[in-house]
């Protein structure tokens, strides 16, 4: 067990990419509280720790830093989404989006950092689309690439103590990516046309990224900080224009 | 008053698609300029080109880019401005790609750069005492950052030259010479309308006409790219104007890579 004796606080694990993680990092041996803004999700096992949280909030935050006595992995999870674009964008999708992605990153950090010794290793989930444009997702996009920079920050301020790292995953297969194609005039083309555009055939699956989570927390990654680990199936590796698909 | 008035410049590729653009450009804005080709008519035999001086150059020849650059000299004594636009595309994967074809790719492309740009030194070291500072343009791609399909061997090369251009610019900016390279995206060309036909004619069941639409709407903006674009960007970084510029990849394709695949849905 790769993760054995470590302790592990992980935001946004009622479903999705943070769950797995989550069990991922359980089934390696770690002691893990993760979070989110409801309550404890049912079938979670109870070896893990819930705290509802709002990421958003620093003195929530502050006080969950406060209550914990031991933390070496940090995985930055929690995230929203809003598709609109930048005119069609209100004031509270500003607060939602970057309050959650952007906020809620820097008050886990800044809590946290001081708990976390040497070794410590921080993980936090960006995305493909805070390197490319996803359309309609003018606030994502730019959440995600400020996740991006604050990574390498933190990978040079707190360093060699602590290792920072982002992982960009690509299209995962959860609840959110089914309500996509269901909206499509016809689901299935959709769904053909996306595969093909991914070099492996397939989406992701939340333990794909997971396993690069597990890895990055590990010593085997010592060398490895301040970096953006995109985890896609090649979908980011080529051109948006494919004419063998138009 | 041009922008490159009093400049020498030697453009490869200069009877090309793009290389024709950037020569017409450089003589509106004052330069003398060699269009170096492996033919006066280049690739684009039909059509009339300008004036410029035609200078016969296989860019993978060593011997051809020393006499090139013996007549230079001879001429003008120095060079403020070399293009190295020549290029050519293998539609392959590598699994279908000879090593021969492979070898050819890298001799044009890459090899190509080295010995134009390494037999030009001397020439633009002399244009940087003159003038404070002399600039190499080498030709990219937005293909050497991301892959299109079946296209192997040139986005190979294309990332060797975005690696070549920072190392160029490392070794010489002391000297005073400035290297860039353009990266370009789907522009209007020779290149572009023969896979237009390649791909127009095969399974996809579009006619050419359709293809070009389509390939037009995945781009941001809406439309590819004409030589003259490229060349706009080329006449700044040749020209004082871009003095500060060196060492970069300048990728210039309608926006078409600042996005991520567009899927249908």
């Amino acid at each position: 067990m790769r993760l054995q004796g470590k302790h592990a606080v992980v935001t946004g694990g009622r479903q999705g990419i943070g769950r797995a993680i989550v069990e991922a990092y359980v089934r390696e041996g770690a002691k893990v509280l993760t979070c989110g803004r409801g309550a404890r999700p049912h079938g979670l096992d109870p070896a893990i720790g819930w705290q509802t949280l709002d990421v958003s909030c620093p003195q929530a935050v502050g006080a969950v830093a406060q209550a914990i006595d031991e933390i070496d992995i940090l995985v930055n999870n929690a995230g929203v989404q809003i598709e609109k674009t930048v005119t069609e964008s209100t004031d509270s999708d500003w607060d939602l989006v970057m309050g959650t992605n952007a906020r809620g990153v820097f008050n886990l950090c800044r809590a946290f950092i001081p708990k976390m010794g040497h070794g410590g290793a921080i993980i936090n989930i960006g995305s493909i689309s805070g390197r490319v444009a996803d359309p309609s997702m003018a606030l994502y996009n730019a959440s995600k690439a400020f996740v991006h920079g604050l990574t390498r920050s933190i990978a040079v301020d707190h360093g060699p103590a602590i290792r920072c790292n982002a992982i960009c995953p690509g299209w995962i297969e959860t609840g959110m990516l089914d309500a996509g194609f269901a909206l499509a005039s016809d689901p299935e083309a959709a769904r053909a046309d996306a595969l093909a555009r991914h070099a492996g055939r397939r989406f992701g699956k939340p333990e794909d990224i997971a396993a690069m989570a597990v890895w990055l927390a590990t010593d085997e990654a010592g060398f490895a900080t301040g970096q953006l680990f995109t985890v896609d199936g090649g979908l980011t590796a080529a051109s948006p224009l494919r004419p063998e698909l138009f | 008053m041009g922008m490159l008035d009093g400049k020498i410049a030697l453009v490869t590729g200069g009877r090309g698609g793009i290389g024709r653009a950037i020569v017409a450009r450089f003589l509106r804005e004052g330069a003398a300029v060699y269009a170096a080709d492996l033919t006066d008519g280049g690739s684009l035999p039909d059509l009339a080109h300008d004036d410029s001086r035609f200078l016969r150059l296989d860019v993978s020849r060593e011997d051809e880019a020393i006499a090139a650059m013996d007549r230079v000299r001879a001429e003008h004594g120095q060079l403020d401005i070399l293009v190295n636009a020549a290029g050519i595309e293998i539609e392959k994967t590598i699994e279908e790609t000879t090593l021969e074809e492979w070898n050819r790719s890298f001799a044009v492309n890459v090899t190509g750069t080295f010995l134009t740009s390494k037999h030009a030194l001397p020439l633009m070291r002399k244009a940087a005492q003159c003038n404070s500072s002399a600039s190499i343009v080498n030709f990219g791609s937005y293909d050497g950052f991301l892959a299109d399909p079946g296209l192997a061997a040139y986005c190979a090369t294309k990332g060797a030259v975005h690696a070549l251009t920072r190392a160029m610019a490392c070794d010489h900016g002391p000297e005073g010479i400035r290297v860039n390279a353009i990266c370009p995206g789907y522009v209007d060309t020779p290149m572009l309308q023969g896979f237009f036909a390649g791909e127009g004619s095969g399974g996809g069941g579009k006619t050419i006409d359709q293809l070009q639409q389509a390939v037009r709407d995945v781009h941001p903006i809406r439309t590819y790219g004409t030589p003259e674009d490229i060349a706009n960007l080329v006449n700044w970084l040749a020209s004082d104007e871009a003095r500060y510029a060196s060492g970069q990849l300048w990728v210039l394709d309608g926006g078409l890579s600042a996005q991520v695949q567009q899927m249908k849905l």
